[in-house]
């Protein structure tokens, strides 16, 4: 009880101090200089926005965009179906399933590969997490779509990115 | 374990030291198994429980008083006095070596290894091996062949601990493995023109520790850690073999046998492992129809219900498939309808085995049959299912409420197909598409063994749990527990459905054989119908 009646007291208190005259004057000081700022750079005329999508901005070095999955020397797909990436991916977008690889090389391959890029949050574990470097996040970010179906990319799509 | 009477208070005990601590084990007992009912557990890869010791993949080796080297656990007995050290320096750094050791030749298959996820070697290799190798050499390369029908194996991966020699040895006394080669090079294989095909010889897959036998079945169909997994009871024959039923979304992927050491051991039968493959046969029927055409899930029981309602006495033919959860819903249904018979179908009988370890495959290829004969009397197959044949024949009814249940069977015979299809108003729950079915008004499709809730007796009148492998409210259509019960509903002879659970508590509750049982207590063994738990209440306990 006490305490509560101490708190509504404190808020009286902060309400007087607020509607006190002299402090709003306060504001006016940085708001001003805020407002100088702005001025200036209208002046400038240096827009810091680019005219997307005639121009377009080349991404910093390490930027998580769409999935591709990689071939090897003899266009054949990395990917051996290992499901490293589908176990580590915390969205869970990929789908595989694997079958038997018609190679002497390797044992598997997938049959079907498809990430839900609408699901995929871009974090990059799948990359992370391939044991054959076979998945991996291009610098592509311009990914609209008309129909969700167009974003479930397939293992064709993925492989010819 | 399986053979050490540890409740038994006459057993002699041998007082020993574990890790500094004074305890007792009963007298005989290895070292390892002593040290596991005391809460420690010592890796091994060639000890199985039920297979004979070999003790040579040494992973298993603790320090003792008695030698000067260390000893391996799973063969060295316990004795008066000995005194064992499994974490001191002797024994870790013994550990760590033999992982290394085991690890210098293998590949790094990991990725693609259809065991990797339940695999012991990476279990071990985790826990005591190195976090890399030394070997600078290169690895010897061992075959990769099919060493039978549904097995082959990839050498590269095999550790040569002998488990899969020891079962075709001692278990299946089909002796069709060996070893090949020496040293470094050896590795399983059959002999010339010899392949592995025995009725047991899945169980070679789920015993190699490594993933270097390799079932065709499962090849390449799921990694394990994404499965789920339901306890089960294999319907495949009167034995109930406790199985683990393991499914990627919502499909039947694995049968695993369940340890239990009164029905089947660590094991099962090649039949039953493999027959979920049936499940999803293209005769499966999973499609209502009323009269030929198709019917939604729902309109179908309100058929059922409409069909029933109209009806006079009704001829209820059961197969021995049915759960007694089912039977008793059935029996309800007779009930509530006077002058109503019931008699059961049986499918025709199969081939049985007796194996050298005393595992036996049945040759009733049905789960049930003691439970019906326990529900509706003896001779419910026999001249229940005669009295009962002979009044479709004569059309003494006019519906007939039919159970044409076994994924693996091939229905009931052209006899009772005629009295059927005879019977102006026929209502079949059927598993498959079949001549049975011909002319039926109305057809529902029904669950398999592995699909259905509830409890089957054995033919040792062992009470079993079974689970469904599918998960609650992902049911392609209506189960036959909860089809019977809304029927009941509509005919007002229940008030609510309940789970298979609460049923059995009814049934507990009205047969004197199943008096005292409840579904709570049957426990993962399961329990023989004449051993009634301690101190139930008859209608206590919760599911
Ligand atoms: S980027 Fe992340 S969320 Fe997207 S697929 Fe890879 S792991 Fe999954
Ligand atoms: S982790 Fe790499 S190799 Fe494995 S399934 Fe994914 S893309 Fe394929
Ligand atoms: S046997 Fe085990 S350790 Fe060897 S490749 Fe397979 S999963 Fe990996
Ligand atoms: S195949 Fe498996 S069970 Fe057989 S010896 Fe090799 S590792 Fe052991
Ligand atoms: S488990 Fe003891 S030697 Fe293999």
């Amino acid at each position: 009880m006490a305490n509560h009646s101490d708190a509504s007291e404190e808020n009286q208190k902060r309400k007087t101090a607020t509607s006190d005259p002299r402090e709003k004057a306060t504001y006016a000081v940085p708001v001003a200089k805020g407002l100088i700022n702005t001025l200036k750079h209208i002046l400038r005329n240096e827009p810091n926005t680019i005219h997307y999508p005639d121009e377009k901005r080349t991404p910093y070095p390490g930027y998580r965009g769409e999935h591709r999955l990689k071939r090897d020397e003899l266009g054949r797909e990395k990917c051996v179906a290992c499901f490293m990436c589908s176990t580590a991916c915390p969205a869970h977008c990929i789908e595989i399933v694997a079958e038997e690889a018609p190679w002497d090389d390797r044992e598997k391959r997938p049959r079907l590969f498809n990430i839900d890029m609408m699901r995929c949050i871009y974090c990059g574990m799948c990359e992370e997490a391939c044991p054959c470097d076979a998945i991996e996040l291009t610098p592509v970010f311009n990914i609209p779509a008309r129909t969700r179906a167009e974003k479930i990319y397939d293992k064709d799509k993925l492989l010819s990115l | 374990m399986a053979d050490q009477q540890t409740n038994d208070d006459t057993v002699a005990m041998t007082r020993w030291q574990l890790n500094g601590q004074e305890v007792e084990s009963p007298t005989g007992m290895t070292i390892m198994e002593a040290a596991k009912e005391h809460g420690i557990e010592i890796p091994c890869f060639c000890y199985h429980p039920g297979l004979s010791i070999a003790g040579n993949c040494r992973i298993c080796m603790v320090e003792s008083n008695r030698s000067r080297k260390p000893v391996i656990s799973c063969s060295e007995k316990i004795a008066e006095g000995l005194e064992i050290e499994t974490e001191s320096e002797l024994a870790v750094s013994s550990r760590n070596s033999v992982m290394e050791f085991q690890l210098i030749n293998h590949p790094l298959d990991c990725p693609v290894c259809d065991k990797a996820g339940e695999c012991t070697l990476q279990d071990h290799s985790y826990k005591h091996g190195p976090d890399r190798s030394r070997f600078v050499e290169d690895k010897n390369i061992r075959h990769t062949k099919e060493l039978g029908p549904s097995i082959s194996i990839w050498g590269n991966r095999c550790i040569v601990c002998t488990r899969c020699i020891r079962f075709c040895d001692e278990i299946s006394g089909t002796s069709e493995l060996c070893i090949v080669e020496r040293g470094d090079r050896s590795v399983v294989d059959v002999f010339p023109e010899i392949p592995i095909d025995n009725q047991l010889a899945g169980n070679t897959v789920d015993i190699c520790p490594v993933g270097a036998l390799i079932s065709h079945d499962f090849k390449y169909e799921a990694r394990v850690w994404n499965m789920d997994r339901k306890d089960s009871v294999c319907g495949g024959c009167s034995r109930g073999c406790n199985v683990e039923v393991e499914t990627l979304d919502g499909f039947v992927k694995r049968l695993m046998p369940r340890e239990n050491l009164e029905v089947n051991d660590w094991w099962m039968c090649d039949e039953g492992r493999y027959g979920w493959r049936h499940l999803y046969a293209d005769d499966r029927l999973s499609q209502a129809t009323r009269d030929g055409a198709a019917l939604a899930d729902v309109s179908a029981t309100a058929a059922l219900e409409q069909l029933l309602c109209e009806s006079g006495p009704v001829a209820f033919l059961i197969d021995p498939y049915l759960t007694c959860e089912e039977m008793h819903l059935v029996q309800g249904l007779a009930a509530s309808r006077p002058g109503s018979s019931v008699g059961g179908w049986l499918p025709e009988d199969g081939n049985a085995a007796n194996f050298p370890s005393g595992f036996t495959i049945s040759a009733a290829k049905y789960p049930n049959r003691a439970g019906a004969e326990l529900i509706f009397g003896d001779q419910v197959f026999g001249d229940d299912a005669k009295e009962l044949q002979k009044s479709l024949v004569s059309s003494d009814f006019t519906t007939v409420v039919a159970f044409c249940g076994g994924h693996l069977s091939s229905g009931p015979g052209e006899s009772w197909a005629k009295s059927l299809s005879s019977t102006p108003t026929s209502i079949i729950f059927s598993v498959k598409n079949g001549p049975w079915l011909e002319g039926a008004s109305l057809v529902l499709p029904a669950t398999a063994p592995i699909e259905k809730d509830g409890t089957w007796i054995n033919e040792d009148g062992r009470l079993q749990r079974t689970r469904s492998c599918w998960s609650p409210g992902t049911e392609p259509f209506s189960v036959e527990l909860v089809r019977l019960q809304t029927l009941q509903n509509a005919l007002g002879i229940r008030g609510r459905s309940l789970s298979a659970a609460g049923i059995f508590r009814e049934l507990a509750a009205t047969h004197d054989s199943f008096a005292g049982h409840n579904h709570s207590d049957l426990g993962s063994p399961g329990l023989l119908l004449s051993q009634r738990p301690a101190g139930i209440a008859m209608d206590g306990g919760s599911e």
